[in-house]
């Protein structure tokens, strides 16, 4: 079993997301990083979806009364166990009584702690993920604080594993975003197209899980304060009147009225989940036909035949 | 009646958007729109199909489907369509306090349109509505065309809470939150009704087609 000592800012369960509710106003939520969160569950070697914890900027204080294999990864946290430094993106054995603390980001922004088999937690709508707005899925839907218990499940599991050189993704306080354009580019001024791909924007402390409302440049959308509204997705970029964008994340809402300019790429995704408040956030243009080679040449890194690590990873 | 064809348009790499070319609500475009997002959601291939006002987002796995033959299978399906049925729904009324503490923004409607608070109630809930998309939250039903006197544009700067059940106006579009959220539009009332409710066997009190009929009540209701 895993006690929470202290739940830090913000930690709370994910697994691969609700996908599919989008018309009833559910967004997918799930790991807010997918990329770090499936390689936390395969190096605990469970199946790369399992139900595991997303610690947010840090401070996540964890009792462990068994042993067990946990893994690391996401941002760099300073984690110890027992105050000893252990190493971010690996396993690490557990014994009963071990004490595992995270302090406050350095890199990134969403930790990822995965044990041995996957928490066991009870699925809404097909998921566990937690969606903290409407207090559902996860742990009783709310974030993790001192007091709760966590167990994991009896699913099968295989021995932990090592990431080989070279497959650790590399996080950064200044995030590069490549993406395609939305519906509403077109009612960009010129100027404020090209500000938006030469000029880099700040994440303001309005970052969570559902957005992150960047600071910059004034974007120029026209007057639209009156748009109808219409459909949004993870990694839309929406300009308000006021110009400083909105960039939608996991748990972002379902529709918005505000014109969507731009869309991250598939493939760049999982780095929405480490935007931190604070964070540098810059966007480049992808051209049309790199978007699915960029997209097939990532999933064949982690899951295809050269490297074959995740079994069935895909997003 | 009959639609002007939608216009598929790429959004980002792995969606598309299915675009009625319609200035404000045509209740007509609404109702093909619903019809083709029916059809479209037997498909497994969309990952999601999310019908709104006037489009239908649909999500596609790049991994497995190129943005080509995406769009191409939805115009397919769009030619197949049969001609439009009526979209059919039940009829819910909704209790709504106007102004006052649950409607924040009733001066500035007053100050836009010209109207006493009673006008604004009376012309807002004199007429009933189609729920026309779910979305944003969880529960948020966004609604048909409201009279034009009151239409009024949102908030440049949304606010940081909105109270689950607030009744909200968005241009010529009017609807309710589903959940305490941020948001942008005026409020000018809010409903004790629970939208959503994960501990209800219905999670959802409505679906997009029904009629919403509003009912102007007393803040004794909450």
């Amino acid at each position: 079993m895993i006690e929470v000592l202290n739940g830090g800012t913000r930690a709370t369960i994910q697994d691969a997301g609700r996908p599919g509710y989008r018309h009833v106003g559910i967004p997918q939520s799930g790991a807010a990083d997918k990329l770090s969160f499936a390689l936390a569950n395969w190096m605990a070697g469970n199946r790369w979806d399992a139900p595991a914890i997303e610690c947010a900027l840090g401070g996540l204080h964890l009792r462990f009364t068994e042993s067990t294999t946990i893994a690391l990864a996401g941002a760099e946290m300073w984690a110890q166990i027992n105050g000893q430094n252990v190493k971010n993106f690996s396993a690490i054995p557990v014994a009963s009584g071990d004490i595992l603390t995270l302090s406050f980001v350095r890199d990134g922004c969403r930790a990822y702690i995965a044990i041995s088999g996957g928490l066991k937690i009870p699925e809404f709508m097909g998921s566990a993920s937690t969606y903290l707005p409407a207090e559902f899925g996860g742990y009783e839907g709310r974030a993790l604080r001192a007091g709760d218990k966590l167990s994991a499940s009896n699913r099968p599991r295989e021995a932990p594993r090592k990431i080989p050189t070279g497959y650790t993704p590399r996080l950064s306080r200044h995030i590069v975003l490549r993406t395609r354009t939305a519906p509403e580019w077109k009612q960009l001024s010129k100027p404020s197209q090209r500000h938006l791909f030469v000029s880099p924007f700040i994440a303001t402390p309005a970052t969570d899980r559902m957005g992150s409302r960047l600071r910059g440049d004034r974007i120029d959308s026209g007057n639209t304060l009156s748009m109808t509204s219409s459909p949004l997705l993870p990694g839309t970029l929406q300009v308000p009147p006021d110009g400083q964008p909105i960039l939608i994340l996991a748990d972002g809402h379902c529709t918005g009225g505000y014109p969507r300019v731009l869309q991250v790429i598939r493939a760049d995704l999982w780095l929405l989940g480490q935007i931190a408040p604070g964070s540098q956030v810059s966007f480049r243009r992808c051209f049309k036909d790199d978007a699915p080679e960029i997209l097939a040449s990532r999933n064949s890194f982690y899951s295809g035949d050269y490297g074959g690590m995740i079994e069935g990873f895909a997003f | 009646m009959s639609v002007k064809p939608p216009r598929i348009l790429p959004y980002g790499d792995s969606a598309v958007l299915v675009d009625y070319e319609v200035e404000g609500y045509s209740e007509t475009a609404n109702t093909h729109l619903h019809h083709a997002a029916k059809a479209l959601r037997g498909d497994p291939v969309w990952q999601e199909i999310v019908p709104s006002y006037k489009s239908i987002l649909c999500v596609f796995d790049l991994a497995t489907i190129s943005m080509e033959s995406a769009t191409s299978k939805i115009e397919k399906t769009l030619s197949q369509l049969p001609q439009t049925p009526k979209v059919s729904g039940k009829i819910i009324e909704i209790p709504v306090a106007y102004g006052g503490e649950f409607g924040p923004d009733m001066a500035a409607i007053k100050k836009s349109s010209g109207l006493t608070q009673s006008q604004i109630i009376d012309t807002h809930s004199g007429q009933d509505y189609r729920v026309c998309m779910m979305g944003f939250i969880p529960g948020f039903c966004f609604l048909s065309e409201i009279p034009s006197v009151l239409k009024h544009p949102r908030h440049p700067t949304p606010r940081a809470d909105v109270p689950a059940g607030s009744v909200g106006i968005a241009g010529w579009q009017t609807g309710i939150y589903g959940l305490d959220s941020p948001g942008g539009w005026q409020i000018i009332g809010r409903t004790p009704l629970k939208l959503f409710d994960k501990t209800r066997e219905n999670l959802f009190l409505m679906e997009a087609g029904d009629t919403i009929r509003f009912i102007p009540s007393s803040k004794a209701i909450f």
